[in-house]
């Protein structure tokens, strides 16, 4: 395959930084510079981790630190008290932060935000507390001093270990890209956008929010190992709340999501102590920042893209940076409040960090083509027709589901055939939706059975129920709304990643990436969205956001799809193209429930239509019997003899 | 070891635990009105018993230094509510957690170095010599602690119930967007819950600040040991950070004796960690139903 203009520049910008890294103390005989590259190389192996939680996880973790000193820690020890060689050591670090980080993730499974937060906090606080007071091992605030092991009976010198830290980034770096680039990073992003969709698409919350924790946390303490025997003696106070900001500062600066973002990142941390030692640097430093926020402000303001207080709030941060840097005695003492504002101005003016803008930049000086569309596979592939059987597929039978006093569902026994499509009506609070929310394993039944197959169906488990062949769409909209169309259906299809974990770290995945997008491809054109398959989902009209649900749904290959008010909200064309979709998608045998309040649409494209009032069945029947049917009208209208009676007192008044 | 020392541990402790319970309820206000919460209060605390201090040794009354301190708390309050906070609930982004964390970070920075590294002694009218009930010694510090906790958190529920104003606050947690349509100001009450949140932080602060002693460090880890009487309790428990500040405050002075002043704070840190994992709405907190 010819390589494109981008992967040439991408692939080429790799090389040449690892190689001018590599090369630096060839030329560069300084023995503080390369004490500085190390920590480089160290600090961009624990920030590619970080990013793993707070770029593609999108939480703020604080424990990343912790990992750091129980990395470094395990490290001291296994050499100083077993023994050990570097290799077996570092490998320890490693294993230590994947285990504890798969552990800490349990507890902050359903967190988000804050709480996780704060039990990443809790657990960094507990980890400082127990290096320093557990004093028979750690001897505590003393101290841990540490010999350098020997790699493979080598002995490495200050120039060696740095080429060994250089060429563990290149490594990690090299399996990050592989995995993040994949089904793995697509998932960890869809986990952040809706986990409950991450569910409902089979794709599964647990699996991935655990892994996702363990692979950052492991990098962590692999960074921590290195760090051990970089400096030769540990602290506990070294890892502490302050180092955690400053870790914040790296990743949110280089910018989230980004390799180079990390190392970027990691760059700043270095020097940060000699820019703050060095007064003229500092004011330089600090004069051009002020300008850049000033630019943005001015820029953003002229466009009217950025609302007031993001554009000033920098220039104020970067001008007190400035007058402040005249004013003050001695920088080192003001440390923490430089940090602070510059943190501060990166936050709020430049979220998406210094790589963001740069890539942006770069793609529109160079002219990047976009990225070429795959091409999509024949549609009778991607979705094999089913035969349609007229068998009864899913049989509910006498479900209940109560809300403390409500029965929001009460006593339903509904059979569903194959190949149909089976409306399901009602007035609003008439049960629809928990009904399909039973079903879908949302909130578990209160009472009752439900048969898929004649098979008993899991209940209470969108995961679990996924992996049955339902599908579902959201009346609330769930889309992942940072990923493109492309990759939303991409991480929803079903039975297509099977490459082993190793093999994808080492990149041997891109046959199958490609088969994936070329079967999500074909799904987005059912659906009339290949054009915009590059676009993220939250920048789509509502009308392709429900569309795109749908092609979600479908990239399940489900036997049963279930649409939830999929014509809420639609303009008349927009309906008139989900009835084109929905019509399309029964003659390849899928069978569908519809939920729906549009009355013509459920005439024109249903073959069974069940009515559900105060949570129970009120009629039953095919579309035309159901229109008729004095019950239903008395549901939907009020009673017809009282309005009657009414209008008969008004005419007489 | 008698049965008296491990009492007085229990009592001292609980009374402690009063302060943290405090704190906890000042994140309780503005998770009320905006689901965030300052990650910075400790900073507010300090920063609070530090201008207290300042006026004090201008000579001013103590009375009025306490109203000057809880001013100051207040606005403190509304600054971070409009520099960290509310760009962040405008995008609906979770920024708000780094951003207030950054402005504790320049408090603390601006504290050490206005007022030094050092701890410095907080001089009050109220006596520390203990009184005795039953072998087991209070001082009329320690209930002033007690009275200070229940006085502040009696006159913001007071408030929240049985004025208008107040009751938005409530209108805001149950539904936001019902609540703008009533003509309730988002952003106005928001405001209102940061203020009288760093109110009741700087009560805190010049609450403990005689017991503790004022230093920069001084509510590090007195806000750790508050999140988790917030977290364990649950963040809209109402007075269910009381008690849990009771348990909370009891435990670890007992951790104290026995394990020694280092593990001072793994109880609490654990005892988070535990409810998150169990109980992710607390204690007393109520349970709510995913709808989608």
């Amino acid at each position: 395959m010819i390589m494109g203009k981008r992967q040439l520049l991408i692939h080429g910008s790799e090389l040449f930084l690892f190689g001018l890294l590599a090369a630096i103390p060839g030329f560069i005989n300084n023995p503080y510079a390369l004490g500085l590259l190390t920590l480089l190389a160290i600090y961009g192996i624990l920030l590619i981790g970080l990013d793993v939680t707070v770029g593609y996880l999108g939480q703020v973790n604080l424990a990343q630190v912790a990992f750091l000193g129980l990395g470094a820690y395990t490290a001291g020890l296994s050499v100083t008290l077993l023994g050990m060689g570097m290799v077996p050591a570092l490998l320890l670090s490693l294993v230590v932060g994947l285990v504890c980080g798969g552990l800490l993730a349990f507890p902050s499974l359903r967190l988000e935000g804050p709480q996780f937060a704060l039990g990443t906090l809790s657990f960094s606080a507990l980890t400082t507390t127990i290096l320093n007071e557990w004093e028979s091992l750690t001897s505590g605030a003393q101290g841990l001093s540490i010999v350098r092991p020997p790699l493979f009976g080598m002995h490495l010198k200050a120039q060696g270990f740095y080429w060994l830290c250089l060429g563990l980034l290149a490594l990690i770096w090299f399996f990050m890209k592989n995995l993040l680039s994949g089904q793995w990073g697509r998932a960890f992003e869809a986990l952040r956008d809706s986990p409950i969709a991450t569910d409902a698409m089979g794709v599964g919350c647990f699996r991935y929010k655990v892994a996702a924790f363990a692979f950052g946390s492991s990098l962590g303490s692999l960074a921590g190992g290195l760090y051990a025997f970089n400096f030769l003696y540990l602290q506990p106070q070294s890892f502490t709340y302050d180092l955690m900001v400053i870790l914040l500062l790296g990743v949110v600066l280089g910018g989230r999501k980004s390799l180079w973002g990390a190392v970027i990142g990691a760059m700043i941390i270095v020097l940060l102590p000699n820019l703050l030692s060095n007064r003229f640097l500092f004011h330089l430093f600090a004069a051009v920042g002020l300008t850049l926020a000033v630019v943005a402000a001015v820029r953003g303001r002229l466009h009217k893209t950025t609302p007031w207080f993001q554009a000033l709030a920098p220039v104020i941060a970067m001008g007190l940076l400035l007058v402040g840097g005249f004013m003050i005695g001695n920088t080192e003492d003001w440390r923490k409040a430089i940090f602070a504002l510059m943190l501060f101005s990166v936050v709020v003016g430049l979220p998406e960090g210094v790589m963001g803008f740069v890539g942006r930049f770069f793609s529109r000086l160079l002219r990047m083509a976009p990225r070429t569309l795959p091409i999509s596979a024949p549609l009778e592939v991607v979705l094999p027709q089913l035969s349609p059987g007229n068998q009864p597929i899913l049989t509910i039978d006498a479900l209940q589901r109560h809300f403390g006093g409500v029965k929001a569902v009460d006593g339903i026994s509904l059979s569903i055939r194959s190949g149909q499509i089976h409306g399901l009506i009602g007035p609003n609070g008439s049960g629809k939706s928990t009904v399909v929310n039973v079903i879908s394993g949302l909130y578990p039944p209160t009472q009752g059975k439900i048969y898929k197959n004649g098979t008993i169906l899991p209940t209470g488990s969108l995961y679990r129920v996924a992996l049955n062949g339902i599908a579902r769409t959201f009346q609330n909209l769930q889309l992942f709304g940072e990923l493109s169309a492309l990759a939303n259906v991409m991480v929803a299809l079903r039975g297509m990643y099977r490459t082993p974990f190793f093999f994808i770290l080492l990149g041997l995945a891109r046959s199958e990436e490609q088969k994936a997008a070329s079967h999500a491809m074909a799904l987005l054109e059912l659906v009339g969205l290949a054009g915009k398959s590059a676009t993220p989902a939250k920048d789509l009209t509502y009308g392709d956001q429900r569309f795109l649900e749908i092609a979600r749904a479908l990239a399940r290959r489900p036997e049963l799809l279930i649409l939830d008010e999929p014509a809420a909200g639609l303009s008349r064309p927009d309906i008139r193209q989900l009835m084109h979709i929905i019509r399309k998608i029964h003659q390849l045998g899928v069978t569908i429930i519809l939920i729906e309040h549009h009355m013509d649409v459920v005439t024109a494209l249903c073959d069974h239509v069940t009515v559900l009032d105060g949570g129970k069945i009120i009629a039953e029947g095919t579309p035309q019997a159901i229109k008729r049917d004095p019950k239903v009208m008395e549901a939907y209208l009020g009673e017809i003899p009282a309005v009657q009676q009414e209008q008969a007192e008004e005419g007489a008044c | 070891m008698n049965r008296t020392m491990i009492l007085q541990m229990i009592v001292s402790g609980a009374l402690m635990g009063q302060v943290y319970a405090l704190i906890a309820y000042g994140f309780q206000l503005t998770y009320a009105t905006s689901k965030s919460i300052n990650f910075g209060q400790g900073e507010l605390v300090m920063l609070s018993a530090f201008f207290s201090l300042t006026l004090i040794n201008w000579g001013i009354a103590y009375p009025l230094v306490v109203v000057g301190g809880l001013l100051f708390g207040a606005v403190l309050g509304l600054f971070v509510e409009r520099a960290g906070v509310r760009l962040a609930l405008e995008q609906k982004s979770e920024g708000w957690i780094l951003l207030t964390i950054i402005l504790g970070l320049f408090g603390f920075s601006t504290a050490e170095n206005i007022w030094g590294r050092d701890d410095r002694p907080f001089p009050t009218p109220i006596s520390s010599d203990p009184i005795h009930i039953f072998g087991i010694g209070i001082t009329p510090l320690e209930v002033s602690v007690i009275l200070g906790v229940f006085a502040v958190m009696g006159l913001i529920e007071g408030f929240k119930r049985y004025t208008l104003l107040g009751k938005a606050f409530a209108a805001l947690a149950a539904d936001r967007d019902a609540a703008g349509l009533m003509g309730i100001s988002a952003t106005r009450t928001i405001m209102l819950s940061y203020a009288l949140s760093g109110f009741v932080s700087a009560m805190a602060g010049i609450l403990i600040a005689p017991i503790t002693t004022v230093g920069p460090t001084m509510a590090s880890t007195l806000i750790l040991k508050a999140f988790s009487v917030a977290v364990v309790a649950g963040l809209d428990s109402g007075f269910g950070v009381v008690i849990t500040g009771l348990v909370l405050g009891a435990i670890e002075s007992l951790t104290s004796f026995f394990l020694g002043s280092g593990w001072r704070e793994a109880p609490g840190l654990l005892l988070l960690i535990l409810a998150l994992a169990v109980r992710p709405t607390g204690l007393f907190g109520k349970t709510t139903i995913r709808k989608v």
